[in-house]
């Protein structure tokens, strides 16, 4: 089909309602949806999960299932109603001009065809071009996504690729078409930060480069800010603030906005004298919203029998170019009024040293055969593990998947026994004894809050009853009714209401049974808490407020905080000292002053530089990682970054290939593994400016 | 007397309107199908109220008219069995009459699903289960064949097994007998078998054998499969590399075979059977001493009290039902019955293995399995209490299905004319027992036929239910 040529904007999507079908009832998904995308525009939608940005993606795909339909409104592509058309015309478009990427790479790829295949059918389907010339098309294509060797690629089948990889063939594919939007959902969520830089800043190239418009829908502002013209802000099933970046990120008119910019960690943000603002309240159910505005409940500026009493139509802003917001009280708002000051903290001081790790090592063995044994292989999880933890410090371990960080907490927790090294425990060596031999007050007083919030609890047992089983394990109360009293003071500590203790976990939210995992976790007064992305899973709105409670229970019990995380911005803001982890080495470690300002490890620095900041008044120096991370089974010889780091040529010799650098000290306890001289690490710049307003 | 006809006094009033039904069902089906294809091109329509529906009007019309030929279908075969029960005496057809034996169950039945319909929203998955018209179709035929065997002895009308009535060989259903005694029963309602006993009684007494051996061998086998599977899958290694080796030869292994030789009469006196039920009836002992201890051994008293009561309880009937041996002389199992019984779990168990097996493996990488092993729990109570609970679901449908097939081998032993007695008015021995007839009396093996199909059905229809709801929640 030969495409239409067309200078109007390329999607325009008027008072768009969707909903779906259920036997109960009518669940309205979106409400009353309206934007424009123009030619060579790239358009964020951004909100929580569940807001309905998904839903908006999917309608303008006419792939809603048979339970969902648009029950109004218009959205008209290159000017033609997509509503209207057969489905014929539909499959024309899908593909050749509407073309959309989604989160789980795999699951876009068929796994039982070879790659040059996939990709060669979308233009001879869509075009009916020659085998040959799709073949060219598809070589061209890989090479455009920055893929190497392509020969090599094209005959590989999906599983033989990386995550990343595979990502970068769903965008070719997408781009075999030329279309004239894409649409891409969450494209890099399932990612680690550097290899979603990278797919970044290829998304945002060949955007340039083809002239195709975007949509692209995240969760997270800063990734936002990076590859969008426009934002639009969506809340429970409605847009409520729509405008350029600059206007929405600087200038923001709606108190749902604010309020979010308000709860996630910006750079300047501290635990102690300027914590965060966490939203109150929950996201509503999409059939129990409130009348009026759904934001009412949540919101600071609420006014009974206003805000309340009837439906909120969008307004334009004055003096901003196409900036809207879904406010009635938008001019009677002070917006630039200060953050009303949250109750600010002294910086407390640390206790003694609780833990100490001294040259902790973690091989496993791998065997080809279970039942033969055979050729063995070592993967070499963790290598010479040194730091010490102090009381009521917040340690934050960063890296990436792969790097060794979960081997790490299985060894302190007991899961796994060390190779080699020392684990001291005030003192006392526990590297080799397996948690079955522990004494209940070593079991109890090392703890750890567990990642996903819909798997850390048994979904058949009550909230209490578990709770009660972990103070029964570490011989809390002399007897049921006591261990009872226990458990409802546990709730009150994470601010749960008492009732919930004999709810089922699946009648409580993502971040309710969070809280339920750090009662649990502090049932028998833990000492050390290991927090493995306590908040990574949660939305933007819960995980200020459940940070927000780590902190404060740390406060009062002086727990030792070992937090396990890849997203910096959060380490920033709540830790007091950093490791650094790559390939189950320490490649860096000090304070967080000390890890976020030059000198630098290289791999902290381009780490740094790829963590997407949700503020325009950040600069940053780009510095994108080429190649994926080498696996644990197969790690380059001498450095462990030497493959990917751009420094490298800057040692002399081939030092770098060959021998490990030694941990290295540059004063006050700032330690790193680099060959890089003194000389040339004063001439590093810092990667995060922030400029003055 | 004369014989009974099958529909008695309601005959010339409902024969004629079940037949017209049947036609405009037939009819009206296949006017449908004929639209249906013509109309295929029309776009997908959306009623009033936003539903999707996925048909045109004519397509409507037909299908309006397929669901009420066929609600008449379903009242009319109701008229008779309610018909049945309230004419008199003399004017009831065999189906009134057979009806009215079966009031208890019926009354069962109706309370049964009126309390259950009450109370829906709070009965958990059992509740959900009447949301759903399968999966009540099938707990209707399951529960209809329970309550038949818990009431047999108000239903049958003779004696299944003593009760020979000379001049009633191969006699067809309704036929009276030829010189009833003093309170004796009439007839014989669904015909007499090759030595002169009662179809129908037999068929009602069969529910109960059947309906004792084979959801007590299924929960026997699924023991055995979980006391086994659960560690094999959350250990792995060596451990469960045997285990699966050991499960794959067993179901490599020829069933049939394998109950020949079970049944050898040189086998049996081994005490081969016996030494296998010993092994076996161990295991429901062991699931429950170690669930009790994993959950309490940080309480001794409940540990000591829930332990101690377990292992009498449980050691007085396993000395009764393996060895025979009960000190009190309460229970025994027939030798027969036993080696049917250690058979169908030998047979059942390997898959009821792998399944389970399957399940841990998943579910042990959880976050909460995690969290129990960093709280430093023991590795049964993380198996019984922390996975097992969790993979209740799928247990529970192939639990629902197992109890089929198992009712099929039980059949199929019968048939072979293993294990039971001859006499035995189990279905598979009394389909087996009328085979050689067939062509000339087919009632015979053709009412235990039906029996074994409708309970098989019942119980398939019922997973499936409860996996469509379980999925739903």
């Amino acid at each position: 089909m030969a495409k239409r040529d067309y200078d109007g904007p390329i999607l325009e999507i008027e008072n768009l309602s969707i909903s779906f079908f259920t036997r109960m009832r009518e669940i309205p998904a979106v409400m009353d949806f309206s934007t424009v995308v123009q030619p060579g525009e790239a358009m964020g939608l951004v909100g929580e999960s569940g807001c309905g940005k998904s839903t908006v993606a999917l309608g303008v795909m006419q792939d809603l299932g048979v339970n969902g339909r648009i029950v109004g409104g218009s959205i008209k592509f290159k000017g033609r109603d997509l509503n209207d058309m057969t489905p014929e015309e539909l499959r024309d478009i899908r593909g050749s001009e509407i073309a959309m990427i989604y989160q789980e790479p795999m699951a876009s790829l068929n796994p039982a065809m070879r790659v040059g295949r996939q990709l060669m059918e979308v233009p001879m389907i869509h075009e009916g071009v020659s085998e040959k010339e799709a073949q060219a098309r598809a070589r061209q294509v890989v090479e455009d996504v920055k893929l190497p060797d392509p020969e090599r690629i094209l005959k590989a089948y999906p599983h033989q690729l990386s995550g990343g990889q595979q990502q970068r063939i769903v965008i070719a594919m997408a781009l075999m078409a030329n279309p004239s939007l894409l649409i891409l959902d969450e494209p890099t969520t399932a990612l680690d930060v550097t290899v979603e830089a990278a797919i970044v800043e290829l998304v945002k190239d060949l955007g340039k480069k083809y002239g195709t418009s975007m949509l692209f829908i995240s969760h997270n502002l800063g990734l936002v800010l990076e590859t969008c013209d426009r934002i639009c802000v969506m809340y429970s099933g409605e847009a409520v603030e729509t405008g350029s970046i600059e206007d929405v990120f600087d200038k923001m008119r709606h108190p749902y906005t604010q309020a979010l910019f308000r709860s996630i960690p910006l750079p300047g943000a501290d635990k102690n004298s300027r914590p965060l603002k966490a939203i109150p309240g929950n996201f509503p159910l999409p059939h129990e919203r409130p009348p009026g505005c759904n934001f009412g409940p949540r919101c600071d500026y609420f006014q009974d029998g206003r805000c309340n009493a009837q439906e909120i139509p969008m307004v334009g802003i004055e003096g901003d170019d196409r900036h809207d917001t879904r406010c009635l009280r938008v001019a009677e708002i002070d917006w630039d009024a200060p953050v009303q000051a949250e109750k600010t903290h002294e910086k407390g001081g640390f206790g003694k040293t609780v833990l100490k790790m001294d040259d902790l090592k973690k091989y496993y063995e791998v065997a080809a055969n279970a039942l033969f044994g055979g050729e063995k292989k070592v993967v070499k999880a963790n290598e010479a593990i040194s730091f010490e933890a102090r009381e009521s410090e917040t340690m934050a371990i960063v890296g990436e998947s792969g790097c060794g960080k979960s081997t790490f907490a299985k060894v302190l927790m007991g899961l796994e026994t060390a190779t080699d090294g020392q684990i001291l425990l005030d003192n006392r060596e526990i590297q080799d004894i397996a948690i079955e031999d522990r004494d209940t007050k070593t079991v109890s007083s090392v703890q750890m809050v567990f990642q996903n919030p819909f798997d850390t609890l048994n979904p058949s047992m009550t909230v209490g009853r578990q709770i009660m089983r972990a103070l029964e394990i570490f011989g809390m109360g002399a007897s049921e009714a006591e261990r009872r009293d226990k458990m409802l003071e546990l709730l009150d500590l994470v601010k749960l209401p008492r009732a919930f203790a004999d709810r089922m976990p699946r009648q409580l939210s993502g971040g309710q049974k969070q809280r339920v995992g750090i009662a649990r976790a502090f049932a028998g007064d833990a000492r050390i808490v290991v927090a493995d992305e306590p908040v990574s899973a949660l939305d933007v709105s819960v995980q200020a407020a459940v940070t927000d409670l780590l902190m404060e229970i740390q406060r009062t019990n002086k727990t030792t905080l070992l937090f396990i995380s890849h997203d910096l911005s959060i380490v920033r803001y709540l830790s007091d000292r950093i490791v650094v982890m790559y390939l189950g080495h320490i490649v860096e470690t000090g304070t967080t002053d000390q890890v976020f300002s030059p000198p630098y490890h290289p791999y902290t620095e381009a780490l740094l530089s790829a963590v997407p900041i949700a503020d325009t008044h950040v600069e940053k120096r780009r510095i994108v990682l080429e190649g994926d991370i080498p696996s644990a089974m197969n790690p380059p010889s001498g450095c462990p970054f030497q493959t990917r780091c751009r420094w490298k040529s800057k040692v002399p010799g081939n030092k770098c290939e060959t021998e490990l650098p030694p941990m290295r000290d540059l004063g006050d306890g700032h330690r790193t593994l680099c060959w890089l001289d003194e000389a040339q690490m004063d001439e590093m710049e810092p990667v995060i400016k922030i400029a003055a307003e | 007397m004369e014989s009974l006809t099958w529909t008695g006094a309601l005959g010339p009033w409902l024969n004629p309107a079940i037949q017209i039904a049947a036609l405009a069902l037939v009819i009206s089906a296949i006017a449908n199908i004929l639209v249906s294809v013509f109309t295929a091109d029309d776009r997908v329509h959306y009623g009033p109220d936003g539903a999707v529906l996925q048909s045109s009007n004519a397509t409507r019309y037909t299908r309006t008219a397929m669901m009420l030929s066929l609600a008449a279908l379903i009242l009319i075969a109701l008229g008779y069995l309610v018909g049945g029960i309230l004419l008199p005496a003399e004017q009831k057809g065999i189906i009134g009459r057979i009806s009215t034996r079966f009031l208890p169950v019926w009354i069962a039945l109706v309370l049964v699903f009126a309390i259950s319909i009450a109370f829906k929203r709070r009965l958990g998955l059992y509740g959900h289960l009447f949301d759903n018209v399968i999966g009540m179709i099938g707990f209707g035929l399951v529960a209809f064949w329970v309550f038949s065997a818990i009431f047999a002895d108000m239903i049958i009308t003779f004696d299944p097994v003593q009760d020979v009535i000379s001049g009633m060989k191969n006699k067809a259903p309704g036929t009276p007998l030829p010189s009833p005694g003093e309170g004796q029963y009439g007839y014989y309602l669904l015909g007499g078998d090759a030595i002169a006993r009662d179809v129908f009684s037999r068929m009602v007494a069969g529910a109960r054998v059947v309906l004792t051996i084979a959801p007590a061998a299924t929960l026997f086998a699924f023991m055995v499969g979980i006391v086994l599977g659960v560690p094999a899958g959350y250990i792995g290694g060596r451990f469960d590399t045997v285990l699966s080796f050991v499960a794959n030869l067993v179901l490599a292994f020829p069933v049939i075979l394998l109950f020949f030789l079970l049944v050898t009469p040189e086998i049996v006196q081994m005490g081969v059977p016996t030494y296998m039920a010993g092994i076996l009836f161990l295991f429901p002992i062991a699931f429950l001493v170690i669930l009790w201890n994993s959950r309490f051994h940080t309480q001794p008293m409940t540990r000591n009290l829930l332990v101690a009561g377990t292992l009498l309880i449980g050691g007085w009937l396993y000395l009764g039902l393996a060895w025979d041996m009960d000190p009190f002389g309460l229970i025994s199992i027939p030798g027969g019955v036993l080696i049917v019984f250690v058979s169908v779990v030998f047979v059942n168990s390997p898959t009821v293995f792998r399944i389970v097996r399957g399940l841990t493996l998943d579910i042990r990488t959880r976050d909460y399995v995690a969290a129990a092993q960093t709280r430093g729990e023991g590795r049964w109570y993380i198996m019984l209490w922390e996975i097992l609970p969790n993979a209740r679901g799928p247990l529970l449908v192939d639990f629902c299905l197992r109890i089929g097939y198992t009712t099929i081998l039980l059949g199929t032993l019968g048939f072979f004319g293993l294990g039971l007695p001859p006499e035995s008015p189990d279905w598979g021995t009394s389909i087996n027992a009328g085979r050689g007839l067939l062509q000339f009396f087919p009632f015979p093996p053709l009412v235990p036929a039906v029996a074994i199909m409708s309970l098989v059905l019942g119980l398939n229809l019922l997973a499936d239910g409860l996996r469509e709801e379980s999925l739903k929640d």
